[in-house]
């Protein structure tokens, strides 16, 4: 990742929000100043040696710092590791994501987890423990209540009241269960000995070994690089296993995974799962754990997605899109390939598709979700089967920006549709009917041979006509490929699949249309679009195009340059170079316009912290007395009206520039990350 | 008998001249060039006699009546010109007068600059200029405006109309691009394209908008671990997205039974035939006569389809059907976020508009734009967003944007200075 200066005042500043401000200097100087010694840093920093252990201890305690150990000299060189200092920011995200898809419980174990850095299971057994027994003897006192609250928790999963309303984890046999399906989640990793080590050494430690035992005569040769290529891949996957050893060891013992799949199925939230924690086995409690940010960012990815599609389509499909997102991702553990250590993966590939089936994805669909919703009803003659059902085997190629999903259907459609029309024939309705009868292949007859009679005598029927489930479902996954967007490719008959590059291209080109439309309006919008379609455009071309004024249209070019949507560039009419005479080309580079993007994106969120900062001072006599003990915890009876009030708006302000925080991640996610 | 001999021969060539204007006018309009053959095969001037041919041809251009030229296959030809138009020539004062008319004459609808007459006369500005006033105030010519030079003055015949491209095609009035016009007629299209192209349905209108619970504040000391923080400011459209939690388990859609239901329009399935095509909505704008003197063609209203798309207000889209000639692709356009856009009619919002509501709204309406991090922060649409920096001129602590954006506008007067506050605090401490 690379640091530049927003992004390092950024992480900084997260470090001193959450850690206070000793790990943050030290963070920050490590940023500058690159790998650094224990002396070196005191050097910089002018702190003690002391402080500087300190501050280190907490920033490893987190997470937030790669070491080396150099062998011939004893000295332990220290980096900064910003991408987990960045994910700082992702915290409630992530909080809220598992819960949701794990319930409150696992919901508190992350927060724990996240809380206290990298951990070990014994010891968050042992916190766990004593937070059970305290709650327990309360709960003596109070009867059943406790009991009774906890379980409307995991009902409407509501985080602020769990605190009060006794433990939301109940057993250590209960965490230890949280703790196995965060396990086989890959959402918790297991810490060894190689994950302090930045990426860089990792590499080069995978080289050496890889040079010592299979190349000691050194690289020879194209073959000899491609295969070095390979070990080096297997080298660093099998690093990267090391951290999945947990996973490993509960698969291997292959307990209540097949059991718990039938209750995930039935509900995601199983809370009170009383019922099959007994069956996990007990993991191993000398091992230390923390959140595999990785898997993380996939979850969150879907979720983005699934707006996405919200945004373009409705909530229903969305709600369909989410589901198959879900199945598909299950095993994806990360959302851009390694492309040292995933060359060789295509391989493995193969055997495994990457693609979810319709029915699967029906077996997901929550009862409750009515499919008829989200999409319009047109007869069936006015629908073509052929087209709807197009199965595309291959991910689309690379393309130009705007003009890909056009290109492509001129491209790729041409042939497969010529034999397709040619068995359509005359008889469209017939044609139409079959693909009907094998999406639902599985059953359903009933309902099955009642519609066939119907649409045989209605013909052209003027009611709406009724869809069972599974035709309902694959019309959502049909709209979804048909999408300009690539949410969905029909891989194959009842298979589906998503080609995440091009959709998450596609889904950047959306958040700079965005930002385009926000900042010169519809129309700088239109003129960039244009260029992005048809390349470099001299300036007289574009009024034509576009239908602008001119005098308008240079203004808006100059807006546009300015904000960095639009570059120009002169071409000398002959040799003289002279400028009045010259060509100027307009063009339009996405990339790099998503890059300036990212960056203001660092910068605005490095605005926001200072602003609450600055807030902070302002209503620094407030803050202060809610910190003081006999006001903390029941601020509201124990200030005054005014401080009160000014104490809760600040909290406003907070949660609003925390939440605008939280947004301008999911830009930085998706310009960076997914 | 040689002045008889001339005055019979001049009377004779008088004969032949109006003989040979007559019959050329016959054979062809007057951009038909004749060559010297043609004019010998009209059989006018007996014998096949160039000699006198070339006379008669002579008398006639001295009469203005015909115009030679160089053809670059033909060689050297001629063409006819109208009667009153000779006269025009004939009438004119001076040799210069004629050498500017011609060349105005010879631009045709496209006109002149005048600066080109200059150069290509050889003449003196002042000439020029004498010779334009004297044709312009004898209503022969006409000074106008070409959109693609508009600061040129250019000249026509007056007879004539400015060509397409000196007008500019439909889209222009009096050399202006008229952007009214446009603005009006991409409303109609896209409007068109918007109810042929989706389906208007309804939809229950889910109730997790309503009634979030006011909650106590209440510290945020890990970052955002508070749910009620996610997606605070968000478009007011998405009615049922606004808890930004979409993950599969947090939807029932048709669960709450109390639920009412709005109109939504709803994209078709997939594979659907019947999008609107170009030629559909040049015919649509046809028959209801809105552009009642201008021509549209199907090209120009393609023109106005694409710059709808380059908005990202509609999508092309292609499907198959069946014509005369067999199978043929053919595009349809359909609108962009079917289930975003405004259901209210198109004449109701009419209406509203010359009633003078929704007037800050764009005559295309169009779904509400897509919104991210950086369009909701004042930073992102800040104008002194380069300069802005802790200790710079410009800093966040000092940011007026935010404090608008925080509703904190009016706190930053009614703070309680530092003396007052340290004063309550000290009220506030236990004995
Ligand atoms: S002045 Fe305010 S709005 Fe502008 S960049 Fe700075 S902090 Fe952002």
């Amino acid at each position: 990742m690379l640091v530049t200066k927003p992004l390092a005042e950024l992480c900084a500043l997260l470090i001193d929000e959450l850690h206070g401000e000793l790990p943050s200097r030290i963070f920050a100087m490590l940023l500058t100043k690159g790998r650094s010694t224990v002396p070196q840093l005191a050097q910089y920093t002018s702190m003690t040696p002391r402080q500087i252990r300190h501050g280190l201890a907490v920033l490893h305690q987190h997470n937030l710092l790669y070491y080396h150990v150099d062998a011939s000299s004893d000295l332990a060189f220290y980096e900064a590791n910003p991408e987990n200092a960045y994910n700082l920011i992702r915290t409630g995200k992530i909080l809220e994501m598992v819960e949701t898809s794990f319930g409150a419980p696992a919901k508190d174990v992350v927060q724990s987890l996240l809380l206290s850095g990298q951990t070990r299971i014994s010891d968050l057994v042992a916190a766990y423990k004593e937070k059970i027994d305290h709650a327990t003897k309360e709960a003596a006192a109070n009867g059943e209540e406790a009991d009774w609250a906890a379980e409307t928790n995991g009902i409407n999963g509501d985080a602020p009241s769990t605190n009060k309303a006794g433990p939301v984890v109940k057993s250590t046999a209960h965490l230890n269960s949280i703790l196995c399906r965060l396990v086989e989640a890959e959402l918790i990793e297991v810490v060894h000995s190689t994950t302090f080590e930045s990426p860089q050494d990792v590499q080069k430690i995978v080289e050496k070994e890889v040079m010592d035992k299979f190349f000691p005569a050194g690289v020879k040769g194209n073959k000899a690089k491609i295969e070095f290529q390979e070990k080096m891949a297997e080298g660093l996957r099998k690093v990267r296993a090391e951290s999945k050893s947990l996973k490993r060891k509960l698969e291997q013992q292959g307990s209540g995974i097949k059991r718990r799949k039938l209750m995930e199925n039935l509900a995601m939230a199983v809370t009170n799962g009383n019922h099959e924690e007994d069956l996990d086995p007990v993991l191993d409690p000398r091992q230390v754990i923390r959140i595999n940010y990785e898997k993380c960012l996939v979850d969150l990815r879907n979720r983005r997605l699934v707006q996405f599609a919200t945004d373009m389509y409705g909530e229903t499909t969305a709600y369909v899109y989410g589901v198959l997102l879900k199945l598909l991702t299950k095993d994806l553990p990360r959302c851009r390939q390694d492309p040292l250590a995933d060359v060789s993966e295509d391989k493995h590939d193969a055997e495994k598709p990457f693609l979810v089936t319709t029915d699967l994805i029906l077996d997901n669909l929550k009862t409750s979700v009515d499919l008829s919703l989200g999409i319009g009803k047109a007869e069936r003659r006015q629908v073509s089967r052929s087209v709807a059902e197009r199965v595309e085997p291959y991910p689309p190629a690379r393309r130009t920006f705007l003009d890909e999903a056009e290109v492509e259907g001129e491209a790729s459609a041409d042939e497969d549709e010529e034999d397709d029309e040619s068995s359509e024939g005359s008889e469209e309705d017939e044609e139409d009917y079959k693909p009907v009868a094998n999406g639902e292949a599985n059953g359903v007859n009933g309902t099955n041979g009642a519609r066939v009679k119907f649409a045989g005598a209605g013909g052209a029927a003027k009611e709406p006509r009724r869809l069972d489930r599974p035709t309902q479902l694959r019309q959502h996954l049909l709209l979804l490929c048909e999408s300009t967007q690539h949410f969905v490719r029909h891989c194959g008959p009842d298979e589906w699949t998503v080609d995440f590059p091009a959709l998450l291209r596609s889904l950047r080109e959306t958040e700079l249309d965005t930002v385009i439309e926000r900042k010169c309006g519809r129309q700088g919008l239109r003129l960039a679009r244009i260029l992005r379609s048809k390349g470099k455009l001299e300036e007289k071309a574009l009024p034509n195009v576009a239908l602008m004024r001119k005098p308008e249209l240079q203004q808006k070019m100059l807006e546009m340059q300015s904000a960095g949507f639009v570059w120009v560039q002169e071409v000398p009419r002959d040799l003289k170079a002279d400028v009045k005479k010259s060509f100027f080309l307009w063009f339009c580079d996405v990339e790099r316009s998503l890059g300036q993007m990212l960056a203001n994106s660092y910068t605005t969120m490095v605005h926001c912290m200072q602003v609450l900062e600055a807030l902070r001072y302002k209503e620094r006599d407030v803050l202060e007395t809610t910190k003081r003990t006999d006001v903390r915890g029941r601020e509201k009876d124990a200030m005054r009206k005014e401080y009160y009030e000014r104490y809760s708006r600040y909290l406003d302000c907070e949660r609003k520039l925390f939440a605008q925080m939280m947004r301008l991640d999911d830009l930085v996610s998706v310009l960076r990350d997914f | 008998m040689a002045t008889d001999n001339a005055a019979d021969d001049s009377a004779k060539l008088k004969i032949l001249k109006d003989a040979l204007y007559e019959e050329m006018r016959q054979h062809g309009s007057e951009t038909r060039l004749f060559t010297q053959r043609d004019l010998l095969d009209l059989n006018i001037v007996p014998n096949q006699n160039v000699m006198l041919l070339v006379r008669v041809v002579q008398g006639l251009c001295d009469d203005k009546l015909l115009v030679g030229t160089t053809n670059h296959h033909a060689g050297l030809a001629w063409r006819w010109r109208s009667r009153e138009e000779a006269k025009k020539y004939t009438s004119l004062p001076n040799d210069e007068t004629v050498m500017v008319y011609s060349i105005i004459d010879e631009a045709g609808a496209d006109g002149i600059w005048n600066r080109t007459i200059k150069n290509k006369l050889n003449m003196h500005e002042a000439v020029v200029k004498n010779c334009i006033k004297y044709l312009e105030s004898k209503g022969y010519i006409a000074s106008m405006k070409n959109v693609e030079h508009p600061n040129k003055k250019m000249y026509i015949k007056a007879t004539l109309r400015p060509s397409e491209r000196a007008t500019g095609g439909p889209w222009f009035t009096e050399g202006e691009l008229d952007t009214a016009f446009i603005q009006e007629l991409e409303g109609i299209v896209f409007e068109y394209i918007k109810t042929k192209s989706a389906y208007r349905g309804t939809q229950p209108q889910s109730s997790v908008s309503s009634g979030a619970p006011v909650k106590a504040p209440k510290k945020g000391t890990i970052l955002g671990s508070d749910p009620a923080s996610r997606g605070v400011k968000r478009s007011a459209t998405e009615i049922s997205t606004d808890d930004g939690t979409p993950a599969p388990s947090s939807r029932t859609a048709a669960g709450s039974g109390a639920s009412k239901s709005r109109a939504v329009y709803l994209p078709m399935p997939a594979g659907y035939k019947h999008y609107p095509t170009v030629a559909e909505i040049a015919k649509f704008i046809h028959d209801t006569g809105i552009t009642n003197n201008t021509t549209l063609s199907q090209a120009d209203i393609q023109q106005l389809v694409d710059v709808l798309t380059y908005d990202g207000l509609v999508e092309p889209v292609y499907s198959s059907a069946s014509g005369s000639n067999g199978r043929r692709r053919v595009r349809g356009y359909r609108v962009t976020r079917a289930m975003k856009q405004d259901t209210v009619p198109f004449h109701k919002r009419q209406k509203e508009r010359e009633a003078g509501v929704g007037l800050d709204k764009p005559p295309v309406v169009g779904a509400e734009p897509l919104t991210n991090g950086l369009t909701e922060a004042p930073c992102g649409r800040c104008p002194v967003f380069e300069l802005c920096e802790e200790g710079g001129p410009v800093s966040p602590s000092k940011c007026v944007y935010f404090l608008e954006w925080l509703d904190l506008e009016d706190s930053a007067a009614a703070a309680v200075p530092p003396a007052r506050a340290a004063a309550a605090i000290s009220v506030e401490l236990p004995p």
